[in-house]
């Protein structure tokens, strides 16, 4: 048990391999990778893991050995994160020179898998990642939900110059600095600085609007809970964060500090109306005629329709509908179960009865919103 | 430090560079970028502080091109995280001494990023914000010393300066070509100096 109280130590087949360690929120579809050392020859370890463009792309970086070094870490420990989870949620077994990630035009890294089969699957999946890596040491935060934002930093205890709090922190944050014990000022001090770096990733921008527009204004000692509100420039970004506070976690272990923010833009307070049964029914039966545009059916999908002995889906197909169906309405499902259920029953899905499904899990009553189901 | 030039400059901030990171100043060039020298956030931010008190001057914490996007609006500049042409103009304007075609075809933000790190671009705004910063005593024409905080003070008389910040300076500079260059050919309707 670490700082963090509830938060657990992520120790999946994948990262039994690799040093083990990373804080992880106990989000329910969410990965975290740590690496801190070279598993094998860097060169070895690239050809073993990137994809094409990503080869590319280490073998014409300019960089100190150090920097493309830290880089193909980062690498490393973003595919693992994302391989496991994939894994662990939708038994989905995906080569890592398979897993993209690119960076979008503000620098956030994209991920996008090719669950094999391009030619029927015509989604791609895109969970939402964050990298870190300073001194030697590398992390990845994965999770499933591609419209949730994910933050993670770390920082080495062992920096030379201590006073930059001066530069970094408003005059109302060194306060809150102020008033804990003196022993724990540093610490604290990295840990703040962590929490804005990681909702500077989360958010996507990174701290281009200033160290000042990410503002903590609380710091929870005892649960490592820094609470971080926009002002200034990042809120002109995100206007809809006017007044709400953004939950980061932090840990320190050994040397260094930890932060993460996994931020579902609905949680807080953003009002979103549960939609009906009826909806629901209509957005499957559109998305099963978009994804099945030219597999020539001889009769119309309707509601009754069986997705695996009528329509022809493999399971790799069944896995890209639910995935679409949780990024549509933001709320992950237990669709590995249900899955997994019906293939040990050897029965089929119809259209309907995925649409109960869904119905249900959506949580909460309908016509009120839906946000209150994975609050912190 | 008015009379500094720029390789005077240069070197001072080279040496800043390779202490905080540990490595040999003969590794650092015009052409370097801090991040592929090894500069983490934190390294950068003790490379800030150490410029600033060596150089007496205040860093904007900033880059131009957002105190740019605050002063703007969204989606003048930069759209998408991309570089509209009116982005392309105002950087163009602003340093004239990047290369024109570095702008050509779509530019993310993500790649200026890069830009702003650039050891050349940094002892470029070094130098331009040690105008600012007096050698002489304004009153007696003593030398002048660094104070608490980003204040200067002179050892004869006694008189004490308060420094102008980077980032006051960037956003005078940016108002100014918003009403002179960019309002009249825009028709945008409030003058920016007007609207603060």
């Amino acid at each position: 048990m670490n700082a963090f109280g509830s938060l657990v130590y992520d120790s999946s087949v994948v990262q039994a391999r690799l040093p083990a360690g990373c804080p992880l929120v106990p989000w329910p579809e969410s990965a975290c990778c740590r690496l801190d050392a070279f598993p094998c020859e860097p060169d070895v370890l690239a050809d073993l893991i990137l994809s094409r463009g990503e080869r590319d792309h280490w073998k014409s970086m300019r960089a100190v050995e150090k920097r493309r070094q830290e880089w193909l870490m980062g690498r490393c420990v973003a595919k693992e994160a994302v391989r496991s989870l994939l894994v662990r949620n939708l038994d989905l077994h995906v080569p890592l020179t398979e897993i993209d990630i690119v960076p979008d035009s503000y620098g956030r890294p994209l991920v996008s898998v090719a669950p094999g089969r391009a030619a029927t699957v015509r989604e791609r999946l895109r969970p939402s990642l964050s990298i870190a890596h300073s001194h030697g040491t590398a992390v990845a935060l994965a999770v499933l939900d591609p419209g949730a934002r994910v933050g993670i930093d770390l920082e080495s205890l062992t920096r030379r110059r201590e006073d930059f709090e001066s530069i970094a922190f408003s005059p109302d944050e060194r306060s809150l600095l102020a008033a804990l014990a003196p022993e724990l000022r540093r610490e604290w001090a990295l840990r703040m600085w962590c929490a804005k770096e990681a909702v500077g990733k989360a958010l996507g921008r990174g701290l281009s609007a200033g160290l000042l527009a990410f503002h903590i204004t609380r710091a929870v000692a005892p649960s490592g809970i820094l609470e971080v509100q926009l002002r200034g420039g990042a809120l002109n970004q995100f206007p809809q964060l006017q007044g709400k506070s953004l939950i980061v976690y932090t840990v320190r272990e050994s040397n260094f500090v930890f932060s993460a923010i996994i931020y579902q833009h609905y949680q807080n307070g953003a009002v979103r109306m549960r939609p009906s049964r009826q909806e629901i029914l209509e957005y499957l039966l559109h998305k099963m005629g978009e994804l099945t545009q030219d597999w020539d059916y001889p009769d119309p999908v309707s509601a009754e329709s069986k997705l695996f002995t009528e329509l022809g889906f493999e399971s790799l197909d069944a896995v890209v509908l639910c995935t679409a169906i949780q990024e549509h309405y933001q709320t992950p499902m237990p669709f590995a179960e249900l899955l997994a259920e019906i293939g040990q029953q050897q029965r089929d899905l119809s259209i309907d009865e995925l649409a109960d499904f869904v119905d249900t899990h959506l949580g909460g009553p309908a016509g009120t919103s839906g946000a209150t189901r994975r609050v912190q | 430090m008015p009379s500094m030039t720029e390789s005077e400059v240069f070197d001072k901030f080279a040496q800043i560079v390779a202490k905080s990171l540990r490595i040999d100043a003969s590794q650092i060039a015009f052409d370097t970028h801090l991040t592929d020298l090894g500069a983490e956030s934190l390294d950068l931010i003790e490379i800030t502080m150490e410029t600033e008190t060596q150089f007496h001057i205040f860093l904007p914490d900033k880059s131009i091109l957002e105190t740019a996007v605050e002063v703007f609006g969204p989606g003048i500049l930069e759209k998408d995280g991309y570089l509209t042409e009116e982005g392309k103009r105002f950087l163009l304007c602003r340093m004239p001494e990047a290369d024109g075609r570095a702008f050509d075809g779509e530019v993310a933000l993500k790649d200026l990023q890069h830009y702003f790190l650039r050891v050349g671009t940094w002892v470029r705004m070094v130098q331009g914000l040690a105008q600012y910063t007096p050698a002489e005593c304004a009153f007696c024409g003593g030398p002048m010393g660094a104070s608490m905080g980003f204040r200067m003070k002179c050892a004869q008389c006694g008189l004490e300066i308060t420094l102008r910040s980077g980032e006051e300076l960037n956003r005078e500079w940016v108002r100014e070509y918003y009403d002179k260059e960019y309002r009249t050919q825009a028709g945008a309707p409030v003058s920016a100096t007007a609207a603060q």
